[in-house]
């Protein structure tokens, strides 16, 4: 090689080698300084196995016989790799290889400048998705976190009716939960199963406007009873509205039109069909089962089969029969939570969580 | 002596070199420097009665930018993915990683290392991770690099399953 050639060579820490019949390498360059640590030994023959210096090269000759064997001219990069030097230093190299003029030919660069430089680049864009992944993740939990207290206010909310109706905070719990998997059964958004969650279990919540003397009569209710108690969904619909709030906002649709029925027949706007929103349609069904299976001051439970059976007379009459037919395709999720959400179940959590206050 | 080639994959950043940096030079450091290009490291076990030589490919972190190129995966013998507890992302990673592994070279050996196991309280990796992970039928090991912990287990697990279990003892 002419010494001119040699010189680029040499200036781009580049060596080239071809490789002999018995696979080793000899090379047609200058020998470089950083190589001699890897390559030269007291039995110095002229020819290298470079494959024993550079363990790395183990994947790459099978690519690049092939490469040889088609007498490709092109060159086939082996990707980088980094060696440690008798200094301690880092070395990053690379290999192609080519056919040229009848010989198999292997470059190995050491790559200097232009690695430190990608490498630089490349750092700078990990962290950047490091932080970038790091503030997402904060906003996750924030949010969730944030979720959980309008959840606990809702909760919060809603037992202060309870304080004067029978419903407990037990019922109004599984509500929620009722509802949340007719909405992923729906395939609403993660966010709107989170809304629907909180926002059904308020749904009677204007019931804290409705007179003792109403409200707790155990008896049958007369016709103007029965008109002031109906208050309770505009009362509640009323309390709920005016903010920006998205929760509240779907719990005034609730609270308004849980009451009103698929073939318009309901209170207090006598609302069709899907006129009425869906939130509030989940919302009467659930609350419907509910309050049949479970016992009451005022009634027995009812076995499931006959409450069942009840409800679907009440199909396209009450209630939306496209959605008691997600509803009966979800029992078994139903009565889990049924079974799971009790009275005695939340006394013993609430007790729990007493207790680790205390501690 | 027996040679065995392994690698660590995983997405940037959970703790790849950190990992190796700990088992063979006992070595720890805070500052991340990202990996570029393959960095190939030895170390001499012992299982059972058999000596190995663990040959432990560094492979560059997976990301947008960067994939593994299939030649780096030639001859593995086993590998270990790595999860950072405290990123979610990372475990999509490993779950996509393994699944290429899997049907690229068959059945190999592999470990999961749960890294950063000292971030504990802020690992976003629960119970049903895990869960999904274990699965797989292939070990779990929770590490900390930092503090050396489960470190030792996490190499061995695979050493053990590199060897042919009659030479065990
Ligand atoms: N707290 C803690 N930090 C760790 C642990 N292991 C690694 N780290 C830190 O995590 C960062 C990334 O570690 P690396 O070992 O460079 O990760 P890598 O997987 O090799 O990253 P790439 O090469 O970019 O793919 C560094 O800042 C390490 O100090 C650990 O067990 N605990
Ligand atoms: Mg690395």
């Amino acid at each position: 090689m002419s010494s001119f050639l040699s010189s680029i060579c040499r200036n781009i820490n580049l060596i080239a080698f071809t490789r002999n019949p018995i696979g080793q390498f000899t090379p047609c360059s200058a020998m470089p300084d950083w190589l001699v640590f890897f390559l030269v030994k007291p039995e110095d023959t002229g020819s290298y196995n470079l494959i024993e210096a550079f363990p790395y090269l183990s994947c790459f000759i099978e690519d690049a016989e092939q490469h040889w064997q088609a007498k490709c001219a092109e060159p086939l990069s082996s990707g980088v790799w980094i060696e440690i030097d008798e200094l301690e230093h880092e070395l990053p190299l690379e290999a192609s290889v080519m056919y040229l003029d009848g010989q198999e030919v292997l470059l190995l660069q050491q790559l200097g400048e232009k690695y430190t430089q990608d490498l630089s680049r490349l750092q700078q864009v990990r962290n950047g998705l490091l932080t970038q992944e790091m503030l997402e993740s904060e906003v996750k939990r924030r949010t969730l976190e944030i979720r959980k207290r309008e959840e606990e206010i809702a909760i919060k909310l809603v037992s202060l009716t309870s304080l004067r109706d029978e419903e407990t905070g037990a019922h109004v719990r599984r509500i929620g939960l009722y509802a949340a998997v007719m909405a992923k059964a729906l395939g609403w958004s993660s966010e709107a199963i989170d809304t629907i969650r909180v926002a059904a279990p308020m749904h009677d919540i204007g019931k804290i406007g409705i007179p003792d003397r109403v409200l707790r009569k155990t008896g049958v209710l007369n016709d103007e009873e029965f008109n002031v108690m109906k208050k309770h969904t505009e009362i509640g619909a009323n309390m709920l509205r005016g903010t920006k709030i998205p929760v509240l906002a779907m719990a005034v649709d609730i609270a308004l039109n849980h009451h009103e029925r698929w073939d318009g027949t309901g209170y207090p706007q006598g609302l069709a069909g899907e006129k009425i929103p869906i939130s509030a349609r989940i919302t009467t069904i659930v609350d419907i089962y509910d309050a049949l299976v479970h016992e009451r001051v005022y009634k027995k439970a009812m076995p499931e089969d006959e409450a069942l059976g009840l409800m679907q007379d009440m199909a396209g009459r009450h209630l939306d029969p496209h959605l008691m037919a997600v509803f009966l395709s979800l029992l078994p999720a139903m009565r889990r939570i049924r079974l799971e959400v009790t009275e005695e179940n939340e006394e013993r959590s609430d007790l729990e969580e007493t207790e680790e206050v205390c501690v | 002596m027996l040679q065995k080639k392994i690698c660590l994959l995983g997405a940037f950043s959970v703790g790849k070199t950190s990992l190796i940096q700990r088992y063979v030079n006992k070595l720890f450091s805070d500052k991340y420097l990202t990996t570029v290009g393959v960095k190939i490291d030895k170390k001499q076990v012992t299982v059972g009665s058999t000596d190995l030589t663990l040959i432990v490919w560094d492979i560059a972190g997976e990301d947008d930018f960067t994939s593994i190129r299939s030649a780096h995966l030639r001859g593995l013998s086993g590998y270990i993915v790595v999860i950072d507890g405290t990123r979610k992302n990372s475990f999509d990673v490993a779950l996509a990683l393994h699944k290429r592994i899997k049907t690229e070279l068959g059945d190999v050996a592999a470990v999961f290392a749960l890294n950063k196991a000292d971030l504990k309280a802020q690992w976003v990796i629960n119970h049903e991770h895990i869960h999904a992970l274990a699965q797989l039928s292939y070990p779990v090991i929770e590490t900390s690099a930092k503090l050396d912990q489960g470190v030792e287990d996490l190499f061995m697990g695979l050493a053990r399953q590199l060897v042919p279990e009659n030479s065990e003892v």
